[in-house]
């Protein structure tokens, strides 16, 4: 009878929230129902994030951010992006909130509003089983080398509170591991639950030292003025705890009970992997050669504005002088993150566009060179022959100015096609990122490193010995002046 | 005819005229004479003639029309010009350089051009050059497709600039030679300091000095003219 009651309030209790959680949410809904919840992480953070044997995003944030879209009532898009823009992202629109283990700070607070803390761990220092420094604590490793993931609160933490600790700061816990286990750091700080989930799954024999650092409450950021879906984020994380499902999750991740199967396994089946190097692969060459194709043809008319300084076209000089210069005055990593951010453009459309233009200086340096080479009597022989200007240009001046410019031109292809590595900060999902994906899993930087350099090389081998094939070809005709 | 009436050009940045007060007639005949030292003002009065500089004042006329409104194209088809330097087009071949003009600017065919261009080329004794670059073919064989290419327009006047400034004493004499032999409905005008060839394929012409006409008529009367000494 007792019981029954009991049934009866629980039931009760649960439609009642239920019923509080949607009329919640309603506003929310009737705001944004078509558009779906925009969610950000690194996809570089197992088991929080991470591309499962499939290839697919899956985690512990995954999960956390599909019950909270479901209560949300919108689907969800995971963009999967790099820890150190990824708050830059937020705030320039590129995704409506950052599910990604982000651990509230003041300094995030002044830019971004935080929900409730959906889990907590803490900063804790890991170091090798062995200890040939002998430390068990923080305290003792004034002077040592002790690492910390570019861009994570701990590093900042380090600097501050243990000033004569030497900070190493790298990309990603791949290359931290990498270190310790050649001795050349003492340790390293990280995410108690993240290092040793990690260690584990790496088989790395490293240990945790000491008491945590601190503690942290890691929640999820949004804009300030997105204060209805904070609520919405809020309400869904009470549910979430209310019911249950936030306990569940930790449990499947981190619970002693919870199952080897779940979580990456530190393999990856390598149909899988061939099919994500091949993927990126065919991403990176096809971002080169739009940007290829936006350079070249945006060049040649540079190039003429620039090989003829006075003239009809000398109010353009300067205007096309000045933005060339100033393209290969910067770096094109500033230029991208740029254009991403502070353009608003999509990542591909700020990778093609971004290293479009940027090879369109360089090729328009070597299209002013070649046209240069050209001797302006053949202009006037070409005059005399009643050729139009445009012909004199088409027949005469371009193909002897293009065939001096082939080697160099082919130089920057080459360079073009390297740089295309870059476009993995700005979350283009190229063969960089895919590789830094799979090592994150498979904890083998060196040997996927080393694959994705040889497929670059494979490229690039053959567009250099073309280039030089070319280059003799117009020294033995005997008209070029190179 | 070709008159030129009351020529002046200076030269942005000069005070010096290059060329002041010029009155001439050239007759189409076969071979006419420019001479004059370097500095003479030949090579001014042979761009304002070929209209890459507009004189200062002065009109230069064609049969009575000013070449300065006359459309391009007929333009280029009353004269044609053949530089020191030549310009063959180096990516082309003698063929290709020769066909360019008529195909691109004059829309003939370009199997039509081809003919034209190998009757030409066989008149002038190089019909086996064809598929040649100008980097595998003699300065004397370049000498005569720049000419060869020149005539494709059928031009009424054509001006050679130092024709035989890339040729050696042997090869001058072979082209002096050559030139007179020519049968052409064109007038050639030869701007040269090369008396010796002068006298050898021209019967008229004019000596220029510091701008001016010094001496006109006849070639051989020319030159005694200038040999006398300037300060008489």
């Amino acid at each position: 009878m007792v019981s029954r009651l009991l049934l009866a309030v629980r039931i009760g209790w649960v439609l009642g929230a239920m019923l509080a959680g949607f009329c919640l949410a309603a506003p929310a809904m009737a705001q944004d129902r078509e558009k779906p919840l925009r969610v950000a992480m690194t996809g570089k953070y197992p088991p929080f994030s991470y591309y499962d044997n499939e290839g697919n995003l899956a985690g512990f944030d995954v999960d956390v951010s599909r019950e909270i879209a479901r209560r949300l009532g919108r689907e969800v898009e995971i963009v999967a992006t790099e820890w150190d823009g990824i708050l830059a992202g937020l705030l320039a629109g590129k995704y409506d909130a950052i599910i990604g283990s982000m651990a509230i700070t003041a300094e995030r607070a002044k830019k971004v509003n935080f929900s409730e803390p959906y889990y907590q761990s803490g900063a804790q220092l890991f170091i090798h089983r062995d200890n040939p420094a002998k430390v068990f604590s923080i305290e003792e490793c004034d002077g040592m080398k002790v690492s910390a993931v570019l861009g994570e609160t701990y590093q900042r933490y380090l600097e501050q509170n243990h000033p004569a600790v030497e900070v190493v700061t790298l990309k990603s816990s791949v290359e931290i591991f990498e270190l310790l286990e050649q001795n050349r750091i003492t340790g390293f700080v990280s995410d108690r639950l993240v290092g040793s989930w990690q260690i584990k799954s790496a088989s790395r024999p490293f240990v945790p030292v000491g008491d945590m650092l601190y503690a942290e409450k890691m929640a999820i950021p949004v804009r300030k003025e997105d204060t209805q879906l904070l609520e919405g984020i809020n309400e869904a994380l009470r549910q979430m705890r209310r019911d249950g499902t936030t306990r569940r999750i930790h449990q499947k991740y981190f619970g002693l009970a919870a199952p080897s199967n779940v979580g990456p396994s530190g393999e990856m089946s390598s149909g899988v992997i061939a099919a994500k190097l091949f993927k990126g692969f065919a991403a990176t060459l096809g971002i080169a050669a739009a940007a290829l194709g936006i350079g070249f043809f945006l060049a040649i008319p540079c190039g003429l504005v620039l090989n003829q300084p006075r003239g009809g076209m000398a109010f353009l000089y300067w205007p096309v002088r000045t933005v060339v210069d100033f393209l290969r005055g910067t770096p094109v990593l500033i230029q991208l993150l740029f254009a991403w951010m502070g353009l608003g453009l999509s990542p591909y459309v700020a990778a093609i566009g971004t290293l479009g233009v940027n090879s369109m200086a360089y090729m328009a340096e070597i299209v002013r060179a070649g046209l240069m080479s050209v001797d302006y009597g053949q202009v006037r022989a070409g005059r005399a022959l009643a050729l139009s200007r445009y012909q004199v240009f088409r027949y005469i001046v371009w193909p002897q100015a293009f065939r001096v410019a082939i080697p160099p031109l082919m130089n920057s292809v080459v360079a073009l096609t390297k740089d295309t590595a870059l476009v993995a900060v700005i979350s283009v999902a190229e063969v960089i990122r895919e590789a830094q994906s799979i090592i994150s899993v498979t904890f083998e930087p060196s040997k996927y490193y080393l694959i994705v350099a040889v497929m670059f090389f494979a490229v690039t081998f053959p567009l250099m010995k073309f280039a030089g094939l070319i280059e003799r070809r117009i020294r033995r005709k005997g008209f070029a002046h190179a | 005819m070709l008159s030129i009436r009351d020529l002046n050009y200076v030269y942005p940045n000069s005070d010096e005229p290059a060329i002041a007060g010029m009155n001439a007639d050239i007759p189409r005949e076969r071979v006419f004479a420019v001479l004059g030292e370097s500095g003479s003002g030949k090579t001014t009065l042979l761009n304002c003639i070929a209209r890459f500089l507009t004189p200062t004042n002065g009109t230069i006329t064609i049969d009575d029309q000013d070449i300065a409104d006359m459309p391009k194209a007929g333009f280029r088809r009353a004269l044609g010009v053949v530089f020191q330097k030549l310009y063959l087009f180096p990516h082309l071949t003698v063929q290709e350089n020769m066909i360019l003009a008529p195909v691109k600017a004059f829309g003939q065919a370009r199997s039509e051009a081809r003919r034209t261009s190998a009757e030409m080329l066989d008149r002038l004794g190089i019909g086996d050059l064809d598929d040649r670059y100008p980097s595998q073919i003699s300065g004397g064989q370049a000498q005569r497709v720049a000419i060869a290419r020149g005539l494709m327009l059928q031009p009424q006047y054509m001006l050679l600039d130092e024709p035989t400034s890339a040729l050696d004493a042997r090869t001058t004499g072979e082209f002096s030679q050559w030139l007179s032999e020519l049968q052409e409905d064109t007038s050639f005008i030869i701007v040269t300091h090369d008396l010796p060839f002068a006298t050898a394929v021209a019967s008229h012409g004019i000596f220029l000095e510091a701008g001016r006409i010094r001496a006109a008529g006849d070639v051989e009367n020319i030159l005694q003219q200038a040999r006398r000494p300037n300060n008489e």
